[in-house]
């Protein structure tokens, strides 16, 4: 193989927003070895000023095509810890299925179009629908089902409209809950064969392992201990790996686990918490609770011989599959909860307080923090917002440093395959706010 | 999008209100729900839905109809405010991607992929508008803002054919 190497995987636009991978070997030194986020700053938190409390979570939502739920959801329980407001049982319940349609809907999409096409050697979903239809086809049809589940539960696929602070503005009926539960569980079967077509090529996964901090949600809200929802995306405190059972963070001590700083090879900024970088997703809710997976959701962690004890940043779209199953099995406990106690609207009551509040909830590719200030007469006057992504950018460098050494004698196509895998083991939003076309006419 | 029939047609607002001129497709798809809800453009066999920035989500809107409509910020080397009618065989996708990221979308590579797997409408309309700026900004600029009418007239044109 040549010993220089070259690789610079970039973009020049910065209305949208890209990831870089640049590495350059001379005689067989690594002399650069870098992952860049050129992304022009988007300003979110400037726009929420002046803007009403109940304004904020549709204002976020646009932040992220793909977690506007996620977002929805915690800039919405941001506001309510601000304004001291507490939600019934039921509408905790349905922001649970709202966010599951989440999970499974990310989860499938980021395994099944953006990671499986890598594991059959094809560029893209595209020419793989073409090369494995049946495999794409039942990757659609999950997706659908999420995307079906969405839409009931937030009004539309993305960028929900049912969510308000201190409750729902709809509520789906006990038919549209039965509907949901027969379409979850005819979708059980294709979702297991989804997983079986993964692992029939789960061997192409890059054999690499980097340990490093995870840090992930964990459960304390007492409404779900003992059932499948004690497996965290939504309440509890700030863990890691690293805390051992001790020294947890409670949700409004996020900017103390996050610890946001700037780096000269990117615009986006960077987290650590004990280590030098840290990693969020399904990898590190994986790792913090495990044994709190429903029984769908072990069967595929055996299947995968996914263990506590993986470090491979790759196997984060296998935890990703875990959690698939988890999220279907919890929301058919939900529904069935639901069901028995019966479901129906309920009025929203709200008094405006000055004051700021916290809450973090796990977005499919990670812990997800927001933070809001209002006056008295509920407009706001600060917000701060920490995606997964960011909390990911340092792990990824971390995870490069290592890579690149281990393969570089693989040659130069082979290791920008690998980083490029490596960036889609993560798949970082980092272009998700404009989606324009750009195109030239066939005269 | 429910369970259940879905109604033929469907006009797909896309984009990012919060992005300035990215945000045309989601202003003009709010605006037609507002006159078809007080019943001054059919609705009987058209669904008008918000996309935002779902990307691969448009699979599944579109899917299962006999038409789809989808407006959109283009880059198309025009002038500004400019509103152009296009079916995706008029054209070829310049736009550069990385491929790192699911969040980066080329909606002409959906419409690709809905046809490899037999889940295309019959008939698929573009309309794309030319921005002036694309940045964090929650409002249109202008020509855009004083042509939105403009734009409604050529949609309702498409509608009542």
């Amino acid at each position: 193989m040549s010993k220089n190497i070259n690789i610079n995987v970039h973009h020049l636009t910065r209305v949208e927003g890209h990831g870089n991978i640049v590495v350059n070997i001379k005689d067989r030194t690594i002399e650069k070895c870098e992952w860049q986020v050129p992304e022009a700053p988007r300003f979110f938190e400037a726009m929420v000023r002046g803007r009403r409390y109940d304004d904020i979570q549709t204002i976020v939502s646009r932040i992220c095509g793909i977690c506007s739920i996620s977002h929805s959801l915690v800039a919405t329980k941001a506001v309510e810890d601000a304004l001291g407001l507490k939600v019934t049982e039921q509408t905790d319940m349905v922001r649970h299925l709202m966010h599951y349609s989440e999970q499974l809907q990310s989860h499938v999409l980021h395994v099944g179009y953006l990671v499986a096409p890598d594991l059959f050697g094809e560029k893209s979903v595209v020419p793989l629908a073409g090369k494995a239809t049946e495999a794409v086809l039942k990757i659609v049809k999950c997706h659908r089902v999420a995307n079906q589940m969405s839409a009931l539960l937030a009004g539309r696929i993305t960028h929900p409209i049912t969510l308000t602070p201190g409750g729902m503005t709809r509520v789906p009926t006990e038919e549209e809950l039965k509907n949901l539960k027969a379409t979850l569980e005819d979708c059980v079967p294709d979702l297991v064969d989804v997983c079986k077509v993964v692992l029939s090529v789960a061997g192409n996964l890059p054999n690499f392992e980097r340990e490093t901090e995870y840090v992930s949600l964990k459960q304390t809200n007492p409404l779900y201990k003992g059932t499948l929802s004690e497996y965290s995306f939504y309440h509890g405190d700030i863990t890691s790996t690293d805390c051992n059972g001790s020294g947890d963070m409670p949700v409004d001590k996020w900017e103390s686990v996050a610890n946001e700083y700037v780096v000269n090879q990117s615009t986006a900024k960077w987290c650590k918490w004990h280590r030098e970088s840290y990693f969020a997703g399904a990898l590190a809710r994986y790792k913090n609770q495990s044994k709190f997976l429903s029984p769908l959701a072990k069967q595929v962690e055996k299947m995968f011989g996914l263990t506590p004890k993986t470090y491979n940043p790759f196997m984060n779209n296998v935890a990703q599959l875990a959690e698939a199953a988890h999220v279907v099995e919890a929301s058919l406990e939900i529904i069935d909860k639901l069901l028995t106690k019966g479901i129906k609207p309920e009025k929203v009551d709200v008094a405006l307080r000055a004051g700021r509040g916290y809450a973090g909830i796990e977005a499919p590719r990670g812990i997800l923090f927001h933070a809001y200030e209002f006056d008295k007469n509920g407009e706001c006057t600060w917000g701060n917002c920490c995606i997964p992504t960011n909390q990911n950018h340092a792990n990824i460098q971390k995870d490069f440093e290592k890579l690149v050494p281990q393969f570089m004698d693989e040659g130069e196509d082979a290791l920008r395959q690998k980083m490029e895998m490596l960036v889609r083991a993560y798949d970082p939003c980092i272009s998700c706010s404009t989606h324009m076309l750009n195109v030239e006419f066939i005269k | 999008m429910t369970f259940g029939q879905v109604k033929k047609t469907i006009v797909v607002g896309l984009g990012n209100p919060i992005m300035a001129d990215e945000g045309i497709g989601t202003v003009l798809v709010d605006e037609l729900s507002k006159l078809a809800a007080a019943g001054k453009l059919a609705s009987e066999n058209i669904e008008y839905y918000d996309g935002g920035c779902g990307g691969m989500y448009l699979l599944h809107t579109i899917a299962e109809r006999q038409k789809a409509i989808l407006i959109d910020c283009c880059l198309m080397g025009t002038e500004p405010g400019t509103i152009r009618r296009f079916t995706p065989d008029d054209v070829n996708s310049v736009k550069k991607m990385a491929h790192l990221s699911l969040h980066e979308v080329d909606i002409l590579k959906v419409i690709e992929l809905a046809k490899q797997l037999g889940q295309c409408p019959d008939e698929i309309v573009i309309f794309g508008i030319e921005p002036v700026k694309i940045e964090p900004q929650m409002h249109l600029n202008e020509p855009l803002k004083s042509r939105l009418g403009d734009y409604i007239t050529e949609i309702r044109k498409e509608l009542e054919k």
